[in-house]
């Protein structure tokens, strides 16, 4: 595996081919959750997680399924991973687990994780699959934080609130909560709320591209210094 | 009795703004200088000018023929001479010109010869519809449609109802008003002629309740008779030809369908009118009644103008103020449209001239978004609903608007005129419905285009195959002469039993001496043993004639033989050349312009292309050459080796001197080549003309062909257009023929 | 002579999108009267300050989007959504509940989708769901009307500024606040019979207190909008007869349970909703047929909504569900054309 390959995988799982920007896969659980940092990042992670190690474990069966019933295989190690991590929770992070109920094995339905599997670690190396895997989950991960910042701090004003569920107790004081009674805006916290501000982020997404590019096709365009003269007085009209 | 009127949907109520042009009576309009008549004033085929530049012609004179059965032809509105017959702006709404013949008027104003058809009703019913033809009477409300068409009527149709429209609903025009007011019994007779040829079971006159004048000079001409005026309540667009009939009879005209397919006929006012001068006078249609009003002109009123006035003058006498005037719309301002150049004539058509100031008909708002408010589905008189064909034709969804039935709208301009974003909604519908024109036309033209190809890959395939056909038996033909030969060979071989030169002798077929010699080898060989045979069954059989038989197998023998040691040098001359020829490469084998084709040469592949073949040999002697060089090099560099130098300097000479001369011969044989391709070239060009000129006189047959279909044989002009058929056929045909020549050749 | 081309018709109804978005605000007048008269100076400034508000999201939208400013906010659109949202929250609406109303309404309800015409649901009715389900409490308490019992005075014009502008404790107006009369009879209907009967709120001289006017008031309104033409009579005979007739019939079945079909057709946004929201073009049926099919639905969703929901009002979410099938009633009921023997249905063959 080249360098290059690892940058371009990189930047596709984190921006350019971003699961939840780009994709718009796995909005069910992005929706559903994301009402709170502690929710996103614990889901956000578990999925993560699911990403990178099914996204291994494909690569290295990939020479050994045949075509027609690779997707059932596939399944079946995600929901193998899913199942991991969704005793790991229950064990370690009980309240989180009860919180995050049904979505934490519904990360098999992710349409983001067999996409992974079936377009990238089927068809690469090990290495390459778990960088992918990683980095996409990263993505998706990213994404649902930011998405839970902006609804805890619409919705309740807070930000790093019940950390402790997913720290431990060290996490205790780390809440931050923004404005004195704040009457809370149910709608950010209520799954329209977060169908809104997922535009608005995708919106974002596409406005900071197209500035990109057009830097870039600015740079492009600059003039070769010296083969000119330049007008520096006066107007031309 | 009170008839029941059935209400159209939807309709508007414009400011009427009739009164203004009926201050007065109608008004003659002055006989201008310069008549301007366009051979098309209706719908169907333009008139054919029958006059030359320089004639003088007299009032009612024909000037254009009709030409085609949905035509009438034109007449001279005054007597004069024509100066002219060119393209001059037209009463087009898309601005374009037309072919007008120009008459210089002299102002007598001289009638041609012209008489009344006395006592019509013993006349045969297709002599006066010819009449009403000749009279060059075309649908006076707007569309223009041959009305002797209209009224020519299968004899199994049954007419229930004819209907006069004298609705008039468009704002501002007063043309048949004023015309019944004035002229109401010329009206009605001419409606009687009507209800004469088509006999309906009951005639009505539509007329509005807003002319009651109108509707009482009607009342009073149709007294003692079976006609019946039904008034209608005033609405726009109740003097629409299908909403019309709807009010009148309940009965809807099918979308696509005619008003004689549900029994009735429907006429406007001015052609009865027209008929009538026509019939009791001999009069043809030379002009009509045009309202011209507008604010912007002084004496507003009815005018009786004769047809091809150019508009200025019309208005000039009216006392237009240009400069005051936003637009000038030939038409009512409802579905009228606006001209730009005043030297457009009237035509049989033109109802209205309105000439409105800025104040009166300001320019259009600014559109703004549709808001779906349904205004336009409200007034929509066809049922349709506007904003959904606007969103359709807005974004180009063309089948969604043929399927919302966009081809159903008559354009009367109603929801237009209530929308309050100020949306142009016919302007859509109109780019729309010429967008679908433009689109089946298109798919038209790619069927016939496919079916030409389709012709054409048949024609080629046909050919092909019979060449194939030629090629094969040739082909067939040829293996068995080879197969005889073969078994010829066979049987030799094993008489001879020398299975070694077999090989050999297939495999200087290309050598023609050899293949020559040994199949008279063979056939001696036979002949021989043919002989001995013979031989064998007489001395079986104790022939008397023996000896005689002996001494011809002796003959016989010796010359098998003879011809075996033939071939056999032959053969061994040949075998010598070719290992002479790989052994010492093309050192020498000579080859020179005047001989190609160098089949021996060992070196290349087996190709037919004689340039691939010196281009090669030219490389070929170009590495000797080269290779020789070197060796000459290295035996300079390392003389001690005790290399004879002097040889491989020959060596290298003669090796450089065959490269160059097969170059040269390369070169040579390239430049014949283009020549002889400049020359298959030139040979090719006349064929392709040829194949367009075919192409295109088959595509002109196959029109003629289908519009002759299309026409049916009770037409006039289907003698004329089978003519031009059967020309055009020929000429295919020909051309056809002159291709093939061509393409032989 | 001009060279200008212009092509048929040539004349228009002297009738724009702005005159017909001015008539629609004069026709809430009336109901805008009644509800000053009845519960203080708030919805009035609630009205203004809501309109500027409006004019200012749009305005900024419109510049972001490069489309022409003044001559989209000429069109009154933005005004009115901002009208009607205003007369349907409380008038002790705090001025941040509005704007964040208003802002939604312009900005994602309406602009976001295209503008004007282009939104596939009721801006208005957008911005009002949203306070509901964001600020129940805020959303869902009136001052008592100044008919109710033992209430002699309502609200003075500083009064109604300080409650909307924040200068005044909130639990102090919580204090004076009280639960409507769709609100009161479906808290103890079906399990607190004497407290129904004898709730204060709840006995008006036709429905409930204050509420009868208010809704009186948006008929007369909804009635000067049909003579104008403004609005055809189809959506709201449609969406009241659908109130009528379901609440006939439960009110028939059990009238401990279920109100009058008089109180719900004079209770809470009934008649606003009726004439007023349903009625807005952009996201109605068109064709008489479906304006009717559209109207009924509408009626017994809010019904049914009452009912059996969970908010005690429902003419928000009956109308944006509607919304929601206006196309395809559109597509199904579509009139027959002239010349043809069946309706067309559906978009395309």
């Amino acid at each position: 595996m080249s360098a290059v390959d690892s940058k371009k995988i990189i930047k596709d799982g984190l921006w350019n081919n971003n699961p939840v920007l780009v994709q718009i896969l796995g909005l069910c659980p992005l929706l559903a959750v994301s009402g709170s940092i502690v929710n996103s990042l614990a889901l956000g992670l578990a999925t993560a997680f699911v990403i990178t190690t099914s996204n291994i474990a494909v690569s290295l069966i990939r020479n050994y399924t045949t075509d027609t019933v690779r997707l059932p295989v596939f399944v079946m190690i995600i929901a193998s991973f899913t199942t991991c991590i969704e005793f790991l929770m229950n064990a370690f992070t009980y309240e989180l687990y009860l919180v995050l109920g049904i979505f934490i094995p519904l990360i098999v339905t992710n349409c983001a994780v067999l996409g992974r599997a079936d377009a990238f670690a089927s068809k690469n190396g090990v290495a390459a699959s778990a960088l992918d895997g990683l980095m996409t989950g990263l993505g998706f991960t990213a994404v649902i934080v930011t998405l839970g910042a902006l609804r805890e701090v619409l919705g309740q004003a807070t930000l790093f609130d019940n950390m402790h569920l997913l720290f431990g107790d060290i996490a205790q004081n780390w809440a931050i909560h923004l404005v004195d009674d704040y009457k809370g805006f149910l709608f950010a916290v209520l799954p329209p709320g977060a169908f809104v501000i997922m535009g608005f982020l995708l919106a974002l997404k596409n406005i900071i591209d197209k500035k990109l590019k057009e830097r870039a096709a600015a740079l492009l365009e600059k003039p070769a210094t010296g083969s000119r003269r330049v007008r520096t007085t006066g107007n031309i009209s | 009795m009170s008839r029941r009127i059935w209400d159209i949907p939807g309709g508007i109520h414009p400011a009427e703004n009739k009164q203004q042009s009926l201050q007065s009576g109608i008004i003659a309009a002055n006989i201008p200088t310069e008549l301007i008549i366009p051979i098309q004033q209706h719908i169907g085929a333009p008139g054919k000018p029958c006059v030359e530049v320089g004639d003088n012609v007299l009032k009612g004179q024909v000037i254009a023929g009709a030409n085609g059965f949905v035509s009438v032809p034109t007449h001279a509105p005054t007597s004069g001479e024509v100066t002219a017959i060119e393209s001059r702006p037209v009463q087009h709404p898309s601005q374009i010109d037309g072919l007008c013949i120009v008459i210089k008027t002299d102002g007598d104003d001289q009638w041609v010869n012209h008489s009344a058809i006395n006592d019509y009703q013993s006349q045969e019913r297709s002599y006066i519809i010819d009449a009403i033809r000749q009279a060059g009477i075309a649908g006076m409300g707007g569309a223009g449609f041959p009305s002797a068409i209209k009224l020519g009527i299968r004899p199994d149709t049954k007419i229930e109802q004819l209907l006069l429209n004298s609705a008039e609903c468009e704002p501002y025009i007063t043309a048949d008003d004023s015309l019944i007011q004035e002229r109401a019994d010329e009206v009605i007779a001419g409606l009687k002629i009507m209800q004469w040829l088509v006999q309906p079971q009951e005639t009505l006159i539509g007329i509005e309740d807003n002319k009651p004048n109108a509707i009482a000079a009607l009342k009073q001409a149709t007294a003692d008779s079976n006609i019946e005026v039904v008034v209608v309540p005033t609405k726009y667009p109740s003097g629409g030809e299908k909403q019309l009939i709807y009010l009148l009879t309940g009965k809807e005209v099918a979308s696509g369908g005619l008003p004689s397919d549900v029994g009735v006929i429907c006429q406007n006012t001015g052609t009865a009118y027209a008929i009538n001068r026509a019939i009791h006078y001999g009069e043809p249609l030379i002009s009509r009644i045009t309202t011209v009003t507008g604010d912007a002109i002084t004496n507003k009123g009815n005018y009786e103008v004769l047809l091809g006035t150019p508009v200025s003058t019309l208005l000039s006498q009216a006392d237009a103020k240009f400069d005051k005037t936003s637009r000038l719309i030939m038409g009512g301002p409802m579905m009228g449209f606006s001209i730009h150049n005043a030297a457009v004539p009237i035509v049989k058509v033109t109802n209205c001239l309105l000439a409105p100031t800025k104040k009166e008909i300001p320019e259009p708002d600014a559109e703004q978004a549709c808001i779906r408010c349904g205004s336009c589905t409200q007034v929509c008189p066809a049922g349709l609903l506007p904003q959904q064909l606007y969103w359709f034709s807005k974004s180009n969804e063309l089948e969604k608007a043929q399927h919302f039935n966009l081809a159903d709208c008559i354009e009367c301009g109603a929801c237009s005129f209530v929308c309050p974003s100020n949306i142009p909604l016919v302007q859509y519908y109109r780019f729309s419905k010429g967008q679908i024109r433009k689109q089946e036309a298109e798919t038209k033209k790619a069927d016939q285009a496919r079916e030409r190809f389709e012709f054409r890959q048949a024609r080629l395939e046909k050919e092909d195959r019979e060449k194939e056909e030629k090629r094969k038996a040739r082909a067939e033909a040829a293996a068995k002469k080879q197969a005889a030969k073969k078994a010829a060979t066979a049987e030799n071989t094993a008489a001879s039993e020398s299975g070694s030169t077999v090989s050999a002798g297939t495999e200087s077929t290309g050598n023609t001496a050899t293949t020559k010699l040994k199949s008279t080898w063979a056939s001696a060989t036979k002949r021989w043993k043919d002989a001995e045979k013979a031989l064998k069954v007489a001395e079986k059989n104790g022939n008397d004639h023996i000896d005689a038989l002996q001494k011809k197998v002796g003959q016989l023998k010796a010359k098998a033989d003879n011809a075996k040691s033939l071939y056999d040098e032959a053969k061994l001359a040949n075998a010598e050349n070719a290992d002479s020829s790989s052994s010492t490469s093309n050192l020498t084998t000579p080859i020179t312009p005047e001989q190609p084709i160098t089949p021996q040469q060992p070196a290349t592949p087996p190709t037919n292309d004689p340039m691939q073949v010196l281009k090669q040999a030219s490389a070929d002697d170009f590495n000797t050459w080269k290779a020789a060089q070197q060796k000459v090099q290295e035996a300079e560099a390392t003389p001690s080796d005790g290399v004879d130098i002097e040889l491989l300097r020959k060596v290298e000479a003669e090796a450089k001197e065959k490269s160059v001369a097969s170059k040269t011969a390369m070169k040579e044989a390239r430049a014949k080549e283009k020549e002889a391709m400049q020359a298959k070239k030139a040979v090719e060009d006349p064929t392709k003309q040829l194949k367009l000129d075919a192409a295109i006189t088959r595509t002109k047959a196959k029109k003629a062909l289908k519009a002759l279909e299309s026409l049916g044989e009770d037409h006039a002009s289907y003698g004329a257009l089978k003519t031009a058929y059967e020309k055009a056929h020929t000429a295919a045909e020909n051309a056809e023929l002159a291709l093939k020549a061509a393409e032989e050749a | 002579m001009s060279v200008l081309h212009v092509t048929s018709p040539h004349v228009h109804r002297p009738f724009t999108m702005n005159a017909l978005m001015r008539h629609v605000i004069y026709a809430t007048i009336p109901g805008l009267i009644v509800l000053t008269v009845l519960f203080g100076w708030g919805t009035l400034i609630n009205v203004i300050f809501a309109s500027i508000v409006a004019i200012a999201a749009e305005a900024i939208v419109l510049k972001l989007r490069n489309r022409p400013t003044s001559f989209s906010i000429k069109d009154g659109s933005a005004i009115l959504t901002a009208v009607l949202l205003a007369l349907a929250i409380p008038p002790t609406a705090p001025w941040w509940l509005t704007i964040i109303g208003i802002v939604f309404a312009i900005v994602i309800a309406k602009q976001l989708y295209g503008g004007l015409g282009s939104n596939p649901f009721n801006p208005a009715m957008i911005g009002y769901v949203l306070l509901l389900i964001s600020f129940p409490l805020e959303m869902t308490t009136w001052v008592p009307a100044y008919t109710t019992e033992g209430i002699t005075s309502v609200p003075t014009f500083a009064q109604s500024f300080a409650m909307i502008f924040g200068s005044v404790d909130r639990d102090i107006i919580d204090g004076i606040t009280m639960a409507t009369p769709l609100d009161t009879f479906k808290t103890y209907a079906g399990n607190d019979l004497t407290k129904l009967q004898s709730a204060s709120v709840l006995q008006g001289n036709i429905a409930g207190v204050g509420w009868e006017w208010v809704n009186v008031a948006f008929l007369i309104g909804g009635i000067y909008l049909i003579a104008r033409k403004i609005i055809t009579w189809h959506i709201p005979v449609a969406v009241l007869s659908g109130v009528f007739l379901f609440a006939g019939i439960f009110h028939t079945l059990d009238p401990d349970s279920y109100a009058s079909p008089i109180f719900h057709l004079l209770s809470g946004g009934t008649m606003l909703g009726a004439f007023f929201i349903a009625t807005d073009p952009v996201t109605a049926a068109t064709s008489n047929k479906g304006k009717l099919i559209y109207g009924a639905l509408i009626g017994v969703l809010i019904y049914v909504i009452r009912a059996w929901g969970g908010y005690p009002d429902a003419v928000a979410f009956a109308v944006l569900l509607l919304n929601l099938c206006a196309p395809t009633i559109e597509y199904y009921t579509q009139p027959r054309a002239y010349g043809h023997k069946k309706a067309n249905s559906g978009i395309a063959k």
